[in-house]
């Protein structure tokens, strides 16, 4: 139970942070803007009652359209968001005066550490869901499609986030502080993306098969962000505009979560072996 | 009944990627703390006071030797859940109210709901925080803020509470309601470790004193060895004696220090003070008060500091 009570004060310590009310504000005004925009036609949707028609593409879904770009953006959103507004939990925990407050207490370190990272997680997942939920009711309840495939596609980036999460626990723990963390988790995204395009990116750099498995290594290593959201993407459906990464496989695919899921237990682990051992 | 035993306990801090140096915060500590008494911690800054509290509560790990809290190892959570603390300059969440404060840090020390409704009020009427509970602690005083911080080292009603310079920043009527709150406490059969810089106050509440410097521990005694002197007395007098009854107590005594009419005198046994006595009265010098000498805590602190021993 105590490690739900901390969970929650970090919560209301981020929501103080303002960062996530930010976030919620801006997803208002989305919500809102969907309210008064979307209607539907004759077989299809009109916005602002203009209906929108295929032009020349085949097999053209404007709902898959819709879900697939407002996701792709908003979970780029949520993702920079989240990491601005989550990425000074752990620093604000390790401050002197702080941190022997938590740690005097009788609940173990690696408990802390979890708590306060699921608390971190809590509120992004909450205005994600809050986000989505609001989002796929306006466009079912307007245009009669209840399209399941971006609701599950948002709620997949839930675990991502709490995965991705243990790269900016574990650096935070380390430098212990805020920029350097989400410095570093920056360029972690970005250096996820080109390993799960490193056949095609970074392969060609270096014709030696060293550096190939250092790559693999590295991709399964690491909690694979970009492979997930391709990954969570392809639940919505089709990808019309034929991005690089998703034209190799079509469905949703489980492994990037799956491996994600024992990279990210490592890295936590890690954090939480030395958040034990250390004086503060 | 020793509360807190420790042994030899010594703690070294490494710093420097590759060039390690090694610096020594504590050496070969050892002295224990009993039930019910008011143990105060004394020593100048970084003399290894809040690390050896810090190595108690598992805030940081000792380098070497070992030491039990109610007969718990290091590191135990039994240990976490039975104490209290108070850690110099604390920062509770600044968007809490002194309640929320309580409530989540009770919470998170796995008090119940019922247990916490109980000691919140009471606690907060204690400190005398009552009238500020709904207030968002930001806008409290440094003094405020220490109460609220024992307040809530209080929650979990803890058999030690390990006070960390608890009445800094706390004003003249603060410190001694916060002085009483300690006696109470120990009137309760509360043992309580108290680090303070105020050497008047550890005087005035304390049991048994240790003295740290530099990691090393100078002395460990009670508040009476330290500041009374046996056979040692001071008599004030209405007026300078004559320089014969000067001469005849010097006869008697081991030591005799003349400032006006007060006499500082040092004799082998009481009955000689009684002579001292007799022969004031006998050659008709009056006397306005006598007692036995009593030297302060921090006279006594600052000679031990100083010189490196007792």
């Amino acid at each position: 139970m105590n490690a739900f009570w901390l969970s929650y004060l970090t919560v209301r310590e981020a929501l103080f942070k303002g960062t996530l009310l930010f976030f919620f504000a801006i997803a208002n005004v989305i919500i809102v803007f969907f309210i008064f925009a979307i209607d539907s036609t004759d077989g299809g949707i009109s916005i602002f009652g203009n209906p929108i028609t295929p032009r020349g593409i085949p097999d053209f879904n404007f709902v898959d359209f819709l879900f697939l770009n407002l996701f792709s953006s908003s979970t780029f959103w949520v993702l920079l968001f989240g990491l601005f507004a989550t990425a000074g939990l752990i620093p604000a925990m390790l401050e002197k005066g702080t941190v022997e407050l938590y740690v005097s207490k009788p609940i173990s370190r690696p408990l802390l550490l979890i708590s306060r990272s699921v608390g971190a997680c809590a509120g992004i997942a909450f205005n994600l869901v809050y986000f989505s939920l609001a989002i796929w009711l306006i466009i079912g309840v307007k245009t009669g499609i209840w399209h399941q495939g971006f609701l599950l596609a948002s709620l997949a980036v839930i675990p991502l986030f709490f995965f991705y999460y243990s790269v900016v626990a574990l650096i935070a723990l380390l430098s212990n502080s805020t920029g350097f963390s989400i410095m570093f988790a920056l360029i972690f995204w970005f250096f996820s993306s080109a390993l799960h395009l490193r056949e095609m990116v970074l392969y060609p750099w270096w014709d030696n098969v060293v550096f190939h498995r250092l790559l693999d290594s590295l991709y399964y290593g690491t909690p694979q962000v970009s492979a997930m959201l391709d990954s969570a993407t392809r639940l919505i459906g089709p990808d019309i505009m034929r991005r690089p990464t998703m034209l190799a496989q079509e469905g949703f695919d489980p492994l990037p979560f799956l491996y994600s899921l024992l990279s990210s237990s490592l890295l936590y682990a890690i954090a939480c072996w030395w958040f034990s051992r250390k004086d503060y | 009944m020793a509360i807190v035993e420790i042994s030899n306990l010594s703690k070294s801090y490494t710093s420097g990627a590759f060039h390690r140096s090694s610096i020594k915060a504590l050496t070969n500590v050892s002295f224990s703390v009993n039930q019910g008494e008011i143990f105060g911690l004394l020593g100048p800054n970084g003399a290894g006071k809040t690390t050896l509290i810090k190595i108690l509560l598992s805030i940081a790990f000792p380098s070497a030797g070992k030491a039990t809290v109610l007969s718990h190892p290091l590191g135990s959570l039994e240990i976490r859940k039975s104490i209290g603390y108070l850690p110099e300059n604390h920062r509770y969440p600044s968007f809490l109210t002194a309640l929320d404060t309580m409530r989540h840090f009770g919470r998170i020390s796995g008090l119940s709901s019922t247990t916490l409704k109980e000691r919140m009020t009471s606690l907060l009427q204690l400190v005398g925080l009552a009238d500020w509970h709904k207030v968002k602690i930001r806008k409290f005083s440094k003094g405020m803020l220490q109460r609220l911080g024992l307040a809530v080292a209080m929650l979990n009603d803890p058999a030690i509470l390990f006070l960390d310079e608890p009445t800094d920043g706390v004003d003249p009527i603060g410190r001694k309601e916060i002085r009483d709150i300690l006696k109470s406490l120990r009137y309760q059969g509360k043992t309580i470790f108290l680090n303070s810089h105020m050497l008047s106050e550890v005087e005035e509440v304390s049991d048994r004193v240790a003295i740290l410097n530099k990691g090393h521990l100078l002395h460990v005694g009670t508040i009476a060895d330290i500041t009374s002197h046996e056979l040692e007395y001071e008599i004030r007098l209405l007026r300078p004696p004559a320089s014969e009854v000067l001469s005849q107590l010097r006869s008697l005594c081991k030591s005799l220090q003349q400032d006006n009419a007060v006499l500082h005198i040092t004799v082998n046994e009481r009955r000689d003070f009684q002579n001292v006595l007799d022969i004031l009265r006998r050659d008709g010098v009056e006397i306005e008060s006598f007692s036995p000498r009593k030297s302060r805590l921090e006279d006594y602190f600052l000679r031990v500091i100083t010189t490196g021993t007792e």
